[in-house]
C-alpha cells in the first residue's frame, strides 16, 4: 500500500491496529472544566444539538496536527466551536467576543 | 502614574493559574448557549453529578449481583441496559449496552479505537490509558501482548475476543468469579470487581478484596 494511500484510507483517529508504544497505565483526576467540558457534551447531545457521533467527526475533522498537539478535552471544545459554528448556531465573532468577555472578567 | 497604580490586571496567585485558552471557550460557549436558551444555566451543573455519582461499584454490583443470581445474570447477557436499570442503574443517554461473559473458553476484552466510547453509566468516565494511543492501537492486533502488560497471562487455549464500543454500542466485560468465594455475601463479591476487571485487562482475583 503506498503512503498516500494508506493516508486516504484512515482518518486520525482510526489507529485501531497500528503499531503503537507499550501500555503505560496512565490516568489523572479531571480539571474542573474537562468536568465541564465532559457535561456540556452530554447535555449538548440530549438537546439533539451535537451528538456523540458528531462530536466524534468534529474532532477527526480537526486533522492529524491539531489532534496530536492538543488534550482530549481541548480537541472537543475546539470541536464544539466549529460544528456551533457549521450550524450556524454561533459565529466566530460572537465566540471571539464573549472569551473577551469571559477573560477579562476572571482577570479581575 | 501612581508607582503603586498598577493599570494591568493582578497576576493570579501562583497555585491559581489564571485560565486557559480553551477553558475560557470552554465558558464562552457554555454561556452563549445559556444566553440563547439553547440549554439551561442548571443542566450543566446537574450532570456534573450525574457523571460524579458513576463510579466503578456500580458495576461491580451488576457483576456481583450476576453471580449469585442466574436469573439475574441471563437477563444480563439478554439486555444489558435493562438489567442494570432494574438495579436502579439509569442511562442517562442513548447507549445500549452488551454485556460479555468470560468462561474458561474465552477471555474478553473492550476497547475504542475510533476514541473513548465506554459504559459511563455503570462505570464512570475511562481512565487515561483506555483513552490513549497505545491502547486503542494495538488492543486489537495484539491482546495477549497488551493483557501481559496488565499482568495478565491467558491460557493459549482460551480465546480472545475484542470488542470495539461506538458512539452508542458499549459493552462491559463480566468476569469470571473467583475459586474459593462460595461463602462470600454479595457485597463482599462485589468489593473484589475492579474497574479493570470490567474492562477485561485484568482478571478478579482474591488478593483485589477490600477487607472492610
Amino acid at each position: 500500500m503506498s503512503q498516500t494511500e494508506h493516508l486516504l484510507k484512515t482518518l486520525p483517529n482510526d489507529i485501531g491496529g497500528l503499531p503503537a508504544d507499550r501500555i503505560e497505565r496512565i490516568d489523572h483526576e479531571l480539571e474542573p472544566w474537562e468536568k465541564r467540558c465532559h457535561a456540556l457534551a452530554d447535555v449538548l447531545d440530549f438537546h439533539k444539538i451535537i451528538s456523540t457521533e458528531e462530536k466524534r467527526r468534529g474532532v477527526e475533522s480537526l486533522g492529524a496536527e491539531l489532534i496530536g498537539k492538543l488534550t482530549y478535552y481541548e480537541r472537543w471544545v475546539v470541536a464544539f466551536a466549529n460544528i456551533l459554528f457549521q450550524k450556524g448556531i454561533l459565529t466566530p465573532e460572537e465566540l471571539a467576543k464573549k472569551m473577551d468577555e469571559v477573560e477579562r472578567r476572571q482577570a479581575e | 502614574m501612581d508607582d503603586h497604580d498598577h493599570s494591568h490586571p493582578h497576576p493570579a496567585a501562583a497555585d491559581e493559574a489564571p485560565p486557559g485558552y480553551y477553558e475560557i471557550m470552554e465558558t464562552a460557549i457554555r454561556e452563549l448557549l445559556i444566553e440563547k436558551k439553547l440549554i439551561a444555566p442548571g443542566e450543566i451543573r446537574r450532570q456534573i453529578e450525574v457523571l460524579d455519582s458513576r463510579t466503578p461499584a456500580l458495576g461491580a454490583k451488576v457483576v456481583a449481583r450476576a453471580w449469585v443470581d442466574p436469573g439475574f445474570r441471563a437477563r444480563l447477557l439478554t439486555n444489558g441496559r435493562a438489567a442494570c436499570e432494574e438495579l436502579g442503574i439509569s442511562f442517562y443517554d442513548d447507549t445500549q449496552l452488551i454485556v460479555l461473559e468470560n468462561t474458561d473458553k474465552v477471555h474478553n476484552l473492550i476497547v475504542c479505537t475510533l476514541c473513548s466510547c465506554y459504559p459511563r453509566p455503570v462505570l464512570g468516565l475511562p481512565p487515561d490509558w483506555y483513552k490513549a494511543r497505545p491502547y486503542r492501537a494495538r488492543a486489537v492486533r495484539e491482546p495477549r501482548k497488551v493483557l501481559s502488560e496488565f499482568g495478565t497471562e491467558i491460557p493459549e487455549d482460551v480465546e480472545i475476543r475484542v470488542s470495539d464500543s461506538t458512539a452508542i454500542q458499549r459493552y462491559l466485560v463480566l468476569p469470571q468469579r473467583p475459586a474459593g468465594t462460595e461463602d462470600f455475601t454479595e457485597e463482599q463479591l462485589a468489593a473484589m470487581v475492579t474497574r479493570d476487571a470490567m474492562i477485561g485487562v485484568v482478571k478478579v482475583n482474591l488478593e483485589h478484596r477490600i477487607d472492610s
